[in-house]
C-alpha cells in the first residue's frame, strides 16, 4: 500500500469508519431494532389500545433476525459499508410493522404478517447465503452468458403456459410446485450482472467509434423491454429494465449520446404503448387527472392522496389511520400507508433511507477498482433507486402509476428475497473495496 | 467512469428531491384542499364510525344519542324528542354541516380531547369510552310547558336561573325535527333540509338567541336603570307630567301613549303604566345619549352573549345621534320664549324661566328624537329574546348578568365528571341599589300594572310587558313579557322572556294579554304548580 493510496482512502471515508465499520453497524442495527419494536407496539396500541400479546416473541424474533444479519456480516464481509444493512433493515422493519398493522384491516389479510416475517427470515438467509456463495463479485463475470440467459429465461417464465400465472392484469407470476414467485425480481439482478460484464468487454469499442451496429445492443434491450410490457403487461418492470441498461451503457461508454438515444427510444416506446394499449392510456389519464373518475379508475390514486393529506406533518399515528381504504395498500401503495400514519416525517424518512442506500451504493461504485464491479454496482444501485422512485412517484402522481413493489418495504416474498440478494452483492463489493488496495484513479 | 457515476448520483438526487417536493405539496401545503375535496369521505367515516356522547336534560330525558345503522355509516344520531330541543342540540348529519351543541361540543361528544382520553395514567393502557355526555341545564317539564303554552303561534320563550345563567327552557316555534336531517339516507335528508330552508318562517333558525326583534316597552327597564344609575331619577322623584304626547327636541314626530291615553308620575308609576311619553322624555332629556349607551351596553347590548351555542346574535342599541347642538336647558328654556330661542344664535344668558331639570347639562344632538324613540324600545333598538331574559335576570340578581349556558356538566360513561360549567359573571348591568329599585318596580307592575297576568299566587313575581308595534294597517305587534319569580323573601330562581311575534292588535295590553300567560305557565311548571 503506497502512501498516496492511504491518503486517498482517508479522504473518502473517516478513518474510524474504515477501521471499525462493524462497530458502527452494530450501533445502527441496535437503533433500528428499537425503532421497529417501538413502532410495532405503538401500531398495536393505536389500533386496539392494548399492548400486543405477542410483543415478547416478536421482540425476540425481530432482534434475533437483526442480530443474525449483523453477525453474519461481521464474519463474511467485515469491511463493508456500515450503513447499508441498517437502512435495509429499517425499511424492512417499518414495512413489516405496517403490514402487520394492515393485516387486521385488509380483507383476507390475516396471514400477511406471518408470511412477511417468514419472507424476512428467508430474505436474511438469502443475504447470508449470497455472501457465502459469492466470495468475490468478479467471479460472476465468468458466468455472464449463463446469467444473461438465466435473466431472459426468468423474465420469460411467466409466459410459459404451465408455469405462468396472470394476477391482477399483469402476467408476472410463475408457479413452481407450491411456490408462487415473481421471477422478474430475480431477473433484474442477473441482467444487471450480464449488462455489466457485456459492456466491460465492449466499452472500449463503444468509446472509440460509433457505427450503426454498435446501436444493436441498446435496440435489443429496447425490444426486450417492449416485449415485457406487451406480453406481460408490466409497465414498471419494463421501464426499470430499460433504464438499467441505458444507465449502465452511458456510464460504461461515457457517451452522453446514449442517454439521448435512450430517451428517444423511450419516448417512441411510450407513444407506441400509449397508442396501442387502452390500459396504458388509462394509466396516463389517471395520472393527468385522477379526480375525473374519483370512484372509478382514479380511486386508488385519489384515496392515496387523501391518505397522505390526512397524515399531514406528523401522521395520524400508527394504527390510527385508515390506509385499508386504498386497494393494494400492502404492496404497491404501502408508501401511502406510511405517509398517512407517520406523516410527512415518516414518508421523508423512507425517502432518506433510500437516498442513503443510493449514496452508499454509488460510493462503492466510485471506489471500485475494476470496470465490472463498477458497472455492476452502478446497475444494482440504479435498480434499487429507480424502482423505489417509480413506485413512490406513481403513488405521489409524479409519474404515471406502474405497479411495482417498494424495495424492502412492500409485502411480497420475491421482492424481499431478491432485494436482500442485491444488498448482499453490494455489501460484498463494498467489503472488497475496503480490503484491497485502491489503485490509481482510472 | 467516476464522473458519470457522480452525475448519476446527482440525477437520482434530483428525482428524489422531486418526490420530496411533491410529498410536501400533498401532505402539507395542499392537504387541506384534499381533505375538503367532495370525494373525500374519510372525515365523515371517522366521525360516524363510532358512538358519540349523549345529551340529557337536567331531569334525565335523552335529547340526543347515537344509534347503530351499519349502512352507509356505522352510527347516526337520533333525537328522541324531535322538534323540542332541535335549536339546542342542533343536528349531526352526513349531508349538512352540524349545528347547535353537536357542533359546539363536537370534540367532547366524539371523545377526542386529550384530557378526556387520559383521565388517569392507567388510561394509556386501556380502551375506554372517552365520549362526554352533555348534561343540559334545561328541564324537560319546563321546556314542554313553554311549547304547549306558545302553541302554534310564532315566538320564543327563554327561561333561565338569574343566579347562575343556567338556561332552564329555550323554545322557538316554528321548530323542526332534526331526525329528518340526520337521516342516513342522503337524498331524503337533503330534501328535508331544502324544504326547511325554503320555509319563509325559517324553522331552522333558533330565534330565541339568533334573531333580534324590537323589544318595545320591555326596554323601558334598561332606560329606567340608566336613569337611576345616572343619579337623576329616583323611585319617587322626579315626577313626570301627565300628558298624552311628547315632542322630541330639537325636532321629530310626537311620541304618544297607546290609544292616546295620558300618563305620568314617578318611576314606579310610569313603569306600572308603561308610559311612553315619560320614558321618551327621560331618555332624551334627563339621561342623554352617553349614559343611555353605557347602560344599554352594560346590559349586553352591542355585544354577543357568551352562550355555549354557536352563532348567537348580539342585540343592538344605537350609538350615533348626530352632531351636538346645545344642552337641554337651551331648548326647554327657549320653549317658553320662542323669539329668543332660535338654535344657533342662542344666548345662554337669556335661557331661563323654563322647567328646571336636575340634570341640566344633558346634551341635545341632531337626532335626539331617535334617542327618545330608542328609550321606549323603538327605532334601531333590537334585542334577542335571550337578551331580554338577561335584562330581567340582571334585575333579579342584584345587577349582575351571569353568562348564559345550556350545558351544566360533561360526564364520562362511568359517571365521573370531565367538566363542570361554573357560573361566571358576564356583565355588571347596574349597581345593587339600582337593581333593588327596579326589582320593587317590576313587582309592582305584576301586582298592579300591565303584567298582572304573569303573577302566580304564593310567589314573588315581577314583570314588564312590551308591545312592539310593527304596523297599523292592520294593527299588529310583537307581544313581550319579561319577568322573574321566586319564593317570597328569597332571591328569584327563574327569569323569563317571552315574545309572540306579529300579533293582531297594538295596545299596551297586548303584551300582558298574549305573552304574560305563557311566562306564567313556564314559571308554574318550574315551581311544579298545578
Amino acid at each position: 500500500m503506497t502512501a498516496t493510496s492511504r491518503r486517498r482512502r482517508t479522504r473518502v471515508a473517516p478513518a474510524y469508519a474504515a477501521l471499525k465499520p462493524r462497530r458502527v453497524e452494530a450501533g445502527l442495527v441496535l437503533m433500528v431494532g428499537v425503532v421497529i419494536v417501538v413502532a410495532y407496539a405503538l401500531a398495536s396500541f393505536g389500533a386496539s389500545a392494548s399492548i400486543p400479546a405477542n410483543l415478547g416473541p416478536f421482540l425476540v424474533w425481530m432482534l434475533a433476525l437483526l442480530l443474525i444479519a449483523h453477525l453474519a456480516t461481521r464474519r463474511l464481509a467485515p469491511g463493508a459499508d456500515p450503513v447499508m444493512l441498517p437502512m435495509a433493515l429499517l425499511l424492512n422493519g417499518l414495512g413489516y410493522v405496517m403490514i402487520a398493522r394492515l393485516s387486521n384491516d385488509v380483507p383476507g389479510g390475516s396471514d400477511l404478517a406471518g408470511l412477511q416475517s417468514t419472507w424476512t427470515a428467508v430474505g436474511i438467509a438469502a443475504y447470508i447465503g449470497t455472501l457465502v456463495v459469492v466470495p468475490r463479485v468478479r467471479i460472476l463475470a465468468n458466468y455472464r452468458y449463463l446469467l444473461g440467459i438465466a435473466g431472459m429465461a426468468l423474465l420469460a417464465l411467466p409466459l410459459v403456459p404451465t408455469f405462468g400465472r396472470q394476477i391482477n392484469g399483469a402476467r408476472i407470476w410463475a408457479s413452481v410446485g407450491p411456490i408462487n414467485f415473481q421471477p422478474g425480481e430475480f431477473a433484474k439482478i442477473a441482467l444487471a450482472a450480464f449488462f455489466a460484464a457485456y459492456l466491460v468487454e465492449s466499452r472500449e469499442l463503444l468509446r472509440s467509434r460509433l457505427e450503426l451496429r454498435d446501436l444493436a445492443p441498446i435496440g435489443v434491450a429496447w425490444a426486450g423491454s417492449l416485449a415485457v410490457m406487451v406480453l406481460e403487461r408490466d409497465l414498471g418492470s419494463s421501464l426499470l429494465f430499460f433504464t438499467l441498461f441505458v444507465v449502465v451503457l452511458w456510464v460504461a461508454s461515457e457517451r452522453a449520446m446514449f442517454l439521448g438515444i435512450g430517451a428517444v427510444l423511450f419516448a417512441g416506446g411510450a407513444v407506441l404503448a400509449w397508442s396501442m394499449f387502452t390500459h396504458v392510456q388509462q394509466r396516463v389519464d389517471i395520472w393527468r387527472d385522477p379526480f375525473a373518475s374519483p370512484k372509478g379508475d382514479g380511486f386508488q390514486i385519489v384515496e392515496a392522496s387523501f391518505a397522505l393529506a390526512d397524515g399531514g406533518l406528523t401522521g395520524t399515528g400508527l394504527g390510527q389511520g385508515e390506509p385499508d381504504r386504498i386497494p393494494f395498500v400492502e404492496t404497491d401503495f404501502i408508501f401511502a400507508a406510511i405517509g398517512e400514519e407517520l406523516g410527512l416525517a415518516g414518508s421523508t424518512a423512507i425517502l432518506m433511507a433510500f437516498l442513503v442506500l443510493i449514496g452508499s451504493g454509488l460510493r462503492v461504485a466510485l471506489r471500485a477498482d475494476r470496470p465490472f464491479e463498477k458497472l455492476f454496482t452502478v446497475g444494482l444501485t440504479t435498480l434499487l433507486g429507480v424502482q423505489a422512485f417509480i413506485i413512490m412517484g406513481g403513488v405521489l402522481r409524479v409519474v404515471p402509476l406502474t405497479g411495482i413493489t417498494l424495495p424492502f418495504v412492500s409485502y411480497g416474498g420475491s421482492s424481499l428475497v431478491a432485494n436482500y440478494i442485491l444488498l448482499a452483492l453490494l455489501m460484498r463489493m463494498s467489503h472488497e473495496q475496503r480490503l484491497e488496495p485502491v489503485p490509481a484513479q482510472s | 467512469m467516476n464522473v458519470r457515476i457522480r452525475r448519476l448520483g446527482v440525477a437520482l438526487g434530483v428525482l428524489y428531491l422531486l418526490l420530496f417536493a411533491q410529498l410536501n405539496r400533498v401532505q402539507f401545503f395542499g392537504a387541506e384542499r384534499l381533505q375538503d375535496n367532495v370525494n373525500n369521505s374519510r372525515g365523515l367515516v371517522r366521525e360516524f364510525g363510532r358512538e358519540r356522547g349523549r345529551m340529557i336534560t337536567a331531569d334525565g330525558v335523552i335529547v340526543a344519542r347515537s344509534v347503530e345503522v351499519g349502512e352507509p355509516v356505522d352510527f347516526v344520531r337520533e333525537y328522541p324528542e324531535g322538534e323540542l330541543y332541535a335549536h339546542i342540540s342542533g343536528y349531526q348529519s352526513l349531508n349538512v354541516a352540524s349545528t347547535g351543541l353537536e357542533r359546539e361540543f363536537n370534540d367532547e361528544l366524539a371523545g377526542s380531547p386529550i384530557d378526556q382520553q387520559f383521565q388517569t395514567f392507567a388510561d394509556v393502557f386501556r380502551d375506554r369510552d372517552t365520549t362526554a355526555t352533555l348534561r343540559l341545564t334545561l328541564r324537560h317539564d319546563v321546556q314542554e310547558a313553554a311549547r304547549s303554552a306558545l302553541g302554534d303561534r310564532n315566538g320564543s320563550v327563554v327561561a333561565l336561573d338569574p343566579r347562575t345563567g343556567a338556561i332552564i327552557a329555550m323554545w322557538t316555534w316554528p321548530s323542526f325535527d332534526p331526525n329528518l336531517i340526520a337521516d342516513p339516507d342522503g337524498a331524503a335528508a337533503n330534501d328535508s333540509y331544502e324544504t326547511l330552508l325554503a320555509d319563509p318562517d325559517d324553522p331552522l333558525l333558533a330565534k330565541a338567541f339568533r334573531e333580534v326583534f324590537f323589544p318595545g316597552s320591555t326596554f323601558k327597564l334598561v332606560t329606567a336603570s340608566a336613569g337611576v344609575e345616572s343619579g337623576v331619577i329616583g323611585a319617587f322623584d322626579p315626577v313626570f307630567d301627565v300628558t298624552d304626547s311628547y315632542d322630541p327636541i330639537p325636532s321629530g314626530s310626537p311620541i304618544s301613549n297607546f290609544a292616546g291615553s295620558s300618563c305620568g308620575g314617578d318611576l314606579i308609576e310610569i313603569l306600572r303604566a308603561s308610559c311612553n311619553t315619560a320614558f321618551a322624555e327621560m331618555g332624551a332629556e334627563w339621561i342623554g345619549p352617553e349614559q343611555m349607551v353605557t347602560a344599554a351596553e352594560a346590559f349586553g347590548f352591542n355585544h354577543t352573549p357568551p352562550i355555549d351555542l354557536p352563532n348567537a346574535a348580539g342585540s343592538r342599541f344605537p350609538t350615533d345621534f348626530g352632531a351636538y347642538l346645545a344642552d337641554v336647558e337651551f331648548y326647554r328654556g327657549a320653549e317658553d320664549d320662542p323669539v329668543e330661542g332660535d338654535p344657533g344664535e342662542g344666548d345662554e344668558g337669556e335661557v331661563d324661566g323654563g322647567i328646571t331639570l336636575a340634570n341640566g347639562t344633558v346634551p341635545v344632538h341632531e337626532n335626539t328624537a331617535r334617542l327618545a324613540q330608542a328609550s321606549i324600545g323603538q327605532n334601531d333598538v333590537a334585542a334577542t329574546p335571550l337578551q331580554m331574559a338577561l335584562v330581567a335576570a340582571a334585575i333579579a340578581n342584584e345587577g349582575l348578568i351571569m353568562a348564559p349556558h345550556v350545558v351544566g356538566s360533561q360526564t364520562a360513561a362511568d359517571g365521573s365528571v370531565y367538566d363542570t360549567t361554573n357560573p361566571e359573571v358576564w356583565r355588571a348591568a347596574m349597581s345593587r341599589g339600582t337593581a333593588q329599585v327596579l326589582h320593587s318596580a317590576m313587582i309592582n307592575v305584576a301586582v298592579n300594572g300591565t303584567a298582572r297576568n304573569l303573577a302566580v299566587p304564593g310567589l314573588t313575581v315581577g314583570g314588564k310587558t312590551g308591545t312592539a308595534q310593527l304596523g297599523t294597517d292592520p294593527p299588529n305587534s310583537h307581544a313581550w313579557i319579561v319577568g322573574f319569580a321566586g319564593p317570597p323573601g328569597q332571591p328569584a330562581e327563574i327569569a323569563v322572556a317571552v315574545i309572540v311575534e306579529a300579533q293582531e292588535g297594538a295596545s299596551e295590553q297586548t303584551g300582558g294579554r298574549v305573552a304574560a300567560p305563557i311566562g306564567r305557565a313556564v314559571i308554574e311548571a318550574y315551581f311544579s304548580i298545578n
